[in-house]
């Protein structure tokens, strides 16, 4: 059997892994000059940025990612963060977030946990946000920051754009699998293992090879046309997510392309920070809810110091866009970063912003349409088809395996 | 070099380019150093990058 997969995104290669783990002939094509989409490294004046991720697995080494490539036999280290996450208070004091709740009077403390664990196991029905389901139970400023704070770094959305049920589906996997980590060598090194999976299964990887039309034969896709060339196969995994995927064939089912359009993309702004001395002080994730913009930060070299040249430390900070004006959302991020740290020596190295054709999340929190397409044996994976429930890398996984369990090989 | 209004403003372009002259904020744009290579165009995701 042979499989072509369009785009080299974490989807494309951790299903590229999969099928050829499965004895699939697979072919991965790529119209960048190097692979890994969003989750590869960039290096620029001697640190390892990334074309997006903020190095980060959200559910550390024993989520839904880190057993996928264990699975496919992917070399991959993640160190998981410790402290797992703080959070800088409005007087600037940092707690850990664990202990989130002692910061409220006894009475919501007691009413959170209550509320927290019914929740968990009945999700509201209801397309209820998170932002006016908090507020159903507490008007309280600090857990209504904590939640876009928590949002905006987790989703890229504002607390209330995102349903409650899907952000509780994310705590309920925050419980199961305990979050986040590093992988050593930075999301690159992730990339980079499967396409070393991938070879050396017999799997072939095409870079600056554009996928301009999926072939499709009585309502099947049988190949793809690379730079012009047709290819055919008996199977065509995409993993550019559905709306650029529908544009590559003549696609007439109505109900789907509406679908589609209702799917928004996520925005967020990534401002990269060389610091000659850490400015958070581990690598788990520095919650701000009393900024203006930033919703949280990273510090990446206490888990791999070598994402940076010898003796700095690379911190990334992450924001939700909430305006069009995007150089102002911009100023406001950097404003938020000299307030708080006002006596630290740090220098700004890149102002990375994603939208669009080129977002943080093909398909915002709560939108997902599945794997599925209207032709047979042409699939979805990456961020524009997570499953249920699961944030970014770890989603993207979710999605990947309800497909190989589609094409039955689990 | 010509940066369509596509340009999300990833900075990837500004990463590969051989003689650092891409300014990225919100968008990229090219000062004086550029020398026309067209290395930058490949690396844009969504070609929003064309050499005229
Ligand atoms: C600022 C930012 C921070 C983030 N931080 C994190 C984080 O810390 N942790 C985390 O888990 N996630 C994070 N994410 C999200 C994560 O990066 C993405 O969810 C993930 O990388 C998406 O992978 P994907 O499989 O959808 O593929 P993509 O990365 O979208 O890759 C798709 C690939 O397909 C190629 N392609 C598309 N169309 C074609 C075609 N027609 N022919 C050939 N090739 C094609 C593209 O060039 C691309 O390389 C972040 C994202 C951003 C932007
Ligand atoms: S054309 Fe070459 S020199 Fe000019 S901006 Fe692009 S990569 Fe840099
Ligand atoms: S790579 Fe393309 S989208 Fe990204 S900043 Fe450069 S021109 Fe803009």
């Amino acid at each position: 059997m042979k499989a072509s997969i369009i785009g080299s995104g974490l989807g494309g290669l951790l299903t590229a892994a999969k099928l050829s783990k499965a004895g699939f002939e697979v072919d991965v094509f790529e119209r960048l000059p190097f692979i890994g989409g969003r989750f590869a490294n960039l290096p620029y004046k001697g640190f390892q940025l990334s074309t997006g991720a903020l190095h980060m697995i959200p559910h550390g080494s024993r989520g839904p990612l880190a057993q996928m490539l264990s699975e496919v036999g992917a070399n991959v280290k993640i160190i998981d963060s410790k402290p797992m996450a703080m959070i800088r208070k409005e007087n600037d004091e940092i707690i850990d977030f664990g202990d989130f709740r002692n910061e409220l009077p006894i009475t919501k403390k007691v009413k959170l946990g209550t509320i927290l664990a019914y929740s968990l196991k009945f999700k509201p029905e209801s397309n209820i946000s998170f932002r006016d389901w908090t507020l159903k139970y507490f008007d309280d400023d600090f857990l209504l920051r904590l939640a876009d704070s928590f949002c905006g770094w987790a989703l890229s959305l504002r607390a209330k754009d995102v349903p409650a049920r899907e952000v509780l589906e994310t705590i309920g996997n925050m419980y199961r699998y305990k979050g986040s980590g590093v992988p050593v060598g930075g999301c690159g090194a992730v990339t980079g293992a499967l396409a070393d999976i991938i070879r050396s299964n017999g799997g072939r990887l095409h870079t600056r090879s554009h996928v301009d039309r999926i072939i499709i034969e009585k309502e099947k896709a049988v190949g793809v046309s690379v730079n012009g060339k047709e290819k055919y196969a008996d199977l065509v995994i995409s993993n550019s997510g559905h709306a650029q995927t529908c544009k590559l064939y003549d696609c007439k089912d109505k109900d789907y392309l509406e679908k589609i359009k209702a799917v928004r993309p996520s925005k967020g702004i990534k401002i990269c920070v060389s610091a000659d001395e850490p400015l958070i002080g581990h690598s788990g994730v520095y919650f701000t809810p009393y900024t203006e913009r930033i919703n949280g930060i990273n510090e990446v070299t206490h888990s791999d110091p070598n994402l940076a040249p010898a003796g700095k430390h690379l911190v990334m900070s992450h924001q939700a866009v909430i305006s069009d004006d995007i150089r102002r959302e911009i100023d406001l991020g950097l404003s938020d970063l000299k307030r708080m740290f006002p006596h630290k020596k740090y220098e700004i190295l890149l102002v990375q912003s994603y939208s669009n054709g080129w977002p943080v999340n093909r398909a915002a929190s709560g939108k997902d349409i599945g794997n599925r397409t209207p032709v047979s044996d042409l699939y979805i994976v990456g961020d524009g088809a997570k499953g249920k429930g699961g944030i970014e890398v770890e989603g993207v996984s979710l999605g990947v395996r309800n497909v190989v369990r589609e094409i039955g090989i689990a | 070099m010509k940066v369509s209004m596509d340009c999300v403003g990833c900075g990837q372009c500004a990463a590969y380019c051989p003689y650092d002259a891409i300014m990225v904020f919100g968008r990229a744009v090219m000062n004086d150093k550029c020398i026309e290579c067209g290395t930058c165009i490949d690396y844009c995701p969504i070609s929003a990058i064309s050499g005229d």
